[in-house]
This record gives C-alpha cells, sequence and structure tokens, in this order.
C-alpha cells in the first residue's frame, strides 16, 4: 500500500510542477526550463531549516518557497531587462551551476545528498494524511493557476504573448508581467520541494537536474499547455508510464536509460503529430466572465 | 495654440541611412497634421522615435511641457501618448472588446497584487474599463462585433478596432499610421468622422497617410517629409499644388 501512496503522492507534486511550469512557460511564453532548480531550492532550504533550525515543519515549506520565489526574480529581472531569450540561458545555467555549487556543500550532504530530513505528518496521522495535503495542495494550485489565467491578468498575459510592442504601446509592463509570472510560479514550485523533502527525506543535487526538466516539460507538452487539465493528466501519465514498464522486469541497465528517451520520445512525437497535446487549449483568450458578459 | 507635442532638433541614422534629419515639429491641441512623403521619408520612423520604440541620436521630445526622450515605451504611453500602427499590430488571441480592454492608461491588473490582495478593486476597475470600452465600441460602429475575434473581422473593422484602442488611452496626443490604406466604404467614412471628432475634442493627431484626398479631407495642415527632412509645412492645398514636392513624391 505505501507504494500506491508514493506514487500518489509523486503523481501530486509533479500535478503542481507541471501546473506551475504552464503558468510560466504555456500562459505567461516564457522560454525556461530551470523549474527543477527552484524545486530544488525549496526543498534544500525547507530541509535544512527544519533540520539544523528547527522550525516547525510548515513554516519551512513555505520558507522554501519563499527562498525559489526571491532567487527565481534574481535570475529573471537581469536577463528579461536584455531580452526574453537570455532567461533560457541564464536559467539553465543557474540549474546547473547550484547543482554543481550543491555538491560541494558538505553542509547540505553535497553530493552524497541530505539524509535524516525531519518526517511532517506521517508518523503521527499516518501516510494518507501526507498523500491528502499533497494532493489537496495539488487542487488548489490548478485552481488558483485557472483562476489567475482566466481573470485581467490572464487577458494581459495573452496581449503580450501575442504583441509585446503594442501591448507596452498601451502603457503596460511587459518586464513586470513576466518577472511577476515566472516568480509565481518558481515559488509554487519551491512549495512542491518541502513537500517533496519532508515526505522521502532524502535530497539529492543530481535529481533536480536536466532529466526532471524534461520531465516536467513533456508533461505539460504532451498534456496540452495553457489547459486547466492538461498538466493534470501529462503529470499522471507520465508519472504511471515509468512504473508501468518497471514491471516488465527489464535490468536497471536498460530501464533507466529507457526512461529518459522516453519523455525526450514523447516531446518529439507530441511536437510532430499532436503539437497541441492531449488536449488543445483554445485560440481565442476567454476570461472567466466572457459568457455571463455576452449573455448580458 | 498650445502644443502638446513639441519635437525639436531630432535626429537619427542607422548606418548611411537618416531617417531623422534635425526635425522640428510641433503638435497643437484639436489640431489634425499629416505628414506626407515618399516611401522612406522617415514618416512611420518619426512616430517610432515620439513612442520610443526607436533612441534618436540627439534631440529633445516633450508632451504638454515634460520631457519624454529617454523614457520607456509605457511610460509615455501613460502619460498621454497614443498611436496605432501601420501593421495594426493587434492581439489576434482577444476578442473586440477584449483588445479595448487593455487600453486604459491605468489597467485593472497592472499590479498583480490588487488581483490576488483586492478582487473587489480589481472587479470595479475592469467594470468602469467595460463601460468606457462599449462607449468607444459604439462611438466607432463596432458594438455589434465586441465579442468576435480579430481574425473573424474584417480588415475595415480591424483599423477601427486599431483606433478605438488607441481612443482607450484619453490620450492628449494621438499618432495615427495609415488609417485608412486598405480601407473603402463605410468604414472609410467612419474613421474620418471619428478621427474629426476627437480632434474637436481637444486631442493633437498627427497622421500618416499615402492617401492625398484622405489628408486633404481630414488635415488641418501638411508637413511634407522627404529624407528625414521636413521639407515644408501648409495647408496640403499648398503642399499638392508645389511642383518641386510633387515631383520628389513621385521621383522622377
Amino acid at each position: 500500500m505505501d507504494y500506491v501512496y508514493t506514487i500518489l503522492i509523486l503523481i501530486g507534486l509533479f500535478v503542481i510542477l507541471a501546473s506551475s511550469f504552464d503558468l510560466v512557460i504555456g500562459h505567461c511564453g516564457l522560454i525556461s526550463i530551470a523549474h527543477p532548480i527552484f524545486y530544488a531550492i525549496g526543498a534544500y532550504v525547507s530541509a535544512m531549516l527544519a533540520k539544523e533550525g528547527g522550525m516547525p515543519i510548515p513554516l519551512a515549506m513555505l520558507a522554501g518557497g519563499a527562498a525559489a520565489f526571491a532567487a527565481s526574480v534574481l535570475v529573471a529581472l537581469p536577463s528579461l531587462r536584455v531580452s526574453g531569450d537570455y532567461l533560457l540561458i541564464a536559467s539553465i545555467g543557474f540549474q546547473l551551476g547550484l547543482i554543481e555549487f550543491a555538491k560541494h556543500i558538505h553542509s547540505i550532504g553535497g553530493a552524497g545528498g541530505l539524509t535524516n530530513i525531519p518526517p511532517f505528518l506521517v508518523n503521527t496521522y499516518g501516510r494518507v494524511s501526507y498523500v491528502l495535503l499533497v494532493l489537496a495542495i495539488a487542487l488548489l494550485t490548478v485552481l488558483f493557476v485557472r483562476w489567475l489565467t482566466r481573470g485581467p491578468y490572464g487577458r494581459m498575459m495573452a496581449a503580450m504573448r501575442d504583441d509585446e510592442l503594442a501591448f507596452s504601446m498601451l502603457g503596460r509592463n511587459a518586464i513586470w508581467v513576466k518577472v511577476s509570472i515566472f516568480a509565481i510560479g518558481s515559488g509554487i514550485a519551491g512549495i512542491a520541494g518541502g513537500l517533496y523533502a519532508h515526505y522521502f527525506r532524502f535530497l539529492e543535487p543530481d535529481q533536480f537536474g536536466l532529466l526532471q526538466s524534461s520531465a516536467i516539460l513533456t508533461m505539460v507538452v504532451v498534456g496540452g499547455m495553457r489547459t486547466t487539465l492538461g498538466p493534470v493528466i501529462g503529470a499522471i501519465v507520465l508519472q504511471i508510464l515509468p512504473q508501468a514498464i518497471t514491471f516488465f522486469g527489464l535490468p536497471p541497465s536498460i530501464l533507466g536509460p529507457l526512461q529518459g528517451l522516453m519523455f525526450s520520445g514523447l516531446v518529439l512525437v507530441f511536437m510532430f503529430a499532436r503539437p497541441q497535446g492531449l488536449l488543445a487549449a483554445p485560440d481565442i483568450w476567454a476570461g472567466r466572465d466572457s459568457k455571463e458578459r455576452r449573455d448580458g | 495654440m498650445a502644443d502638446v507635442l513639441k519635437v525639436s532638433g531630432l535626429n537619427k541614422r542607422f548606418g548611411g541611412i537618416v531617417v531623422a534629419d534635425n526635425i522640428d515639429l510641433a503638435l497643437a491641441k484639436g489640431r489634425v497634421l499629416g505628414l506626407i512623403g515618399p516611401n522612406g521619408a522617415g514618416k512611420t520612423s518619426f512616430f517610432n522615435l515620439v513612442c520610443g520604440v526607436v533612441k534618436p541620436d540627439s534631440g529633445s521630445i516633450t508632451l504638454v511641457g515634460q520631457e519624454i526622450n529617454g523614457l520607456p515605451i509605457r511610460e509615455r504611453a501613460r502619460m498621454g501618448l497614443a498611436r496605432t500602427w501601420q501593421n495594426l499590430r493587434l492581439f489576434s488571441s482577444l476578442s473586440v472588446l477584449d483588445n479595448l480592454m487593455l487600453g486604459p492608461r491605468a489597467y485593472s491588473a497592472d499590479n498583480l497584487l490588487d488581483v490576488v490582495f483586492r478582487p473587489g478593486h480589481v472587479a470595479d476597475s475592469e467594470r468602469e474599463s467595460r463601460e468606457r470600452a462599449f462607449a468607444v465600441l459604439e462611438r466607432t460602429g463596432l458594438a455589434g462585433i465586441a465579442h468576435q475575434p480579430i481574425r473573424d473581422i474584417t480588415f475595415g473593422q480591424q483599423k477601427l478596432v486599431g483606433v478605438a484602442r488607441a481612443l482607450m488611452n484619453d490620450a492628449q496626443c494621438l499618432l495615427l499610421d495609415e488609417p485608412m490604406a486598405g480601407v473603402e466604404g463605410q468604414a472609410y467614412a467612419l474613421i474620418q468622422k471619428v478621427v474629426r471628432d476627437i480632434a474637436a475634442s481637444g486631442v493633437a493627431i498627427c497622421v500618416v497617410e499615402h492617401n492625398v484626398a484622405f489628408i486633404r479631407d481630414l488635415c488641418d495642415e501638411g508637413v511634407f517629409m522627404f529624407a528625414g527632412k521636413v521639407l515644408a509645412r501648409g495647408t496640403v492645398e499648398t503642399l499638392i499644388a508645389d511642383p518641386q514636392l510633387t515631383e520628389l513624391y513621385f521621383g522622377t
């Protein structure tokens, strides 16, 4: 049963990651694949604050989210001021650089990983309680992204994707919109990191690398960018598929690369065969009040 | 008469091409000024310099007495400068109404903290903009297609949406880049009437247009530009009648 709970928690965490990443790359049109590094910052900050600082775990998780939020502003602000294309380069550099850096810091476990992270809920209320917590936060994330993107802020993001110059000429601040959305998406990933850390209780820098970037990207692309349920379906499918092929009894030397191939292969197949993903987003932005407006 | 926009000593060159050669130009409140000149004369570049899309090499640009040269595009817009674009630049994934809703100088959701923590305030502001947008749509004859996506409406209607979106700014100075190119019939008459009405309400307007008839019908005055220079300023009739300018316009 523990196996099923763990899968459910992983699905919940990846729903949070894919949904928040869709906010950044799909809705806001920001090209970055460094989402896992903000997941990592949330995880490490929360783990260290709870383990070494004795901070209550819920507070530590929030602090992890805040740290990811702050770090993402530091990455996004200078690069977006230069040009939109710089964000991709700057964020990947930040991701890979920070991972290498973390491997050499002994106080956070170095390359061997951070162990003995304090647990949360599981010892007192059982694993089900943690499953419920993660799924509740996943649901909140999905609803928040839907609410934000279907309101006046979503209208701004749609317009900015269409034509940034015309958008600025109306008096709107494109850089501010981009930095805000990048920071919110990254902050949510940071919260997911805290949730990961206090359940699995072990973190190592390498798990937050490009393989995870491609996994999250695949979830969003396969599920369907800019749809509410796309990232959810993508997260479920791509979490279950790698688990499913473990039942074929393949040796680990094949299994590992096969899972990696599956992610990039799926992205390629979908790019050609169904670029809109399993669920297709509508071409025209529709605010949450557009139906009543039309009727009224 | 009060100058709303005043440009002096404006220079800009791209390598060997001069797009602005020491331009001095003022736009007065309530007047419509037409920019005339052949392709490459620097008419659209003049708009781009005024709006901040292109940075001048030297010169000064003031909007109601305040220097705006060096300010970001969005700041100029928020001070009351609005424009349309030769290639429209409408938001194609939005409806006509939503295109306009983004146009006010202060937008309901400019501040993300308001969106999250003061939803009531944002909702009020949205309602206000919607009312204003519908008033502008009525005025431009677009109210019937408010909810249509941009790609489903005619080219003439798209031109009108461009003008309508710029009107949402409540601008003191309005720059119209070829508002009539490719437009005929009803939309033509409507654009003409709208531009006259806006000028009558006290806005300073500058129009780039190839259609000489439109310039004559619409503009109080014309400026002839050639190779980034202002060669002459006067009534449209005198400019058209000048054989030297005609020759420059049509080439030899």
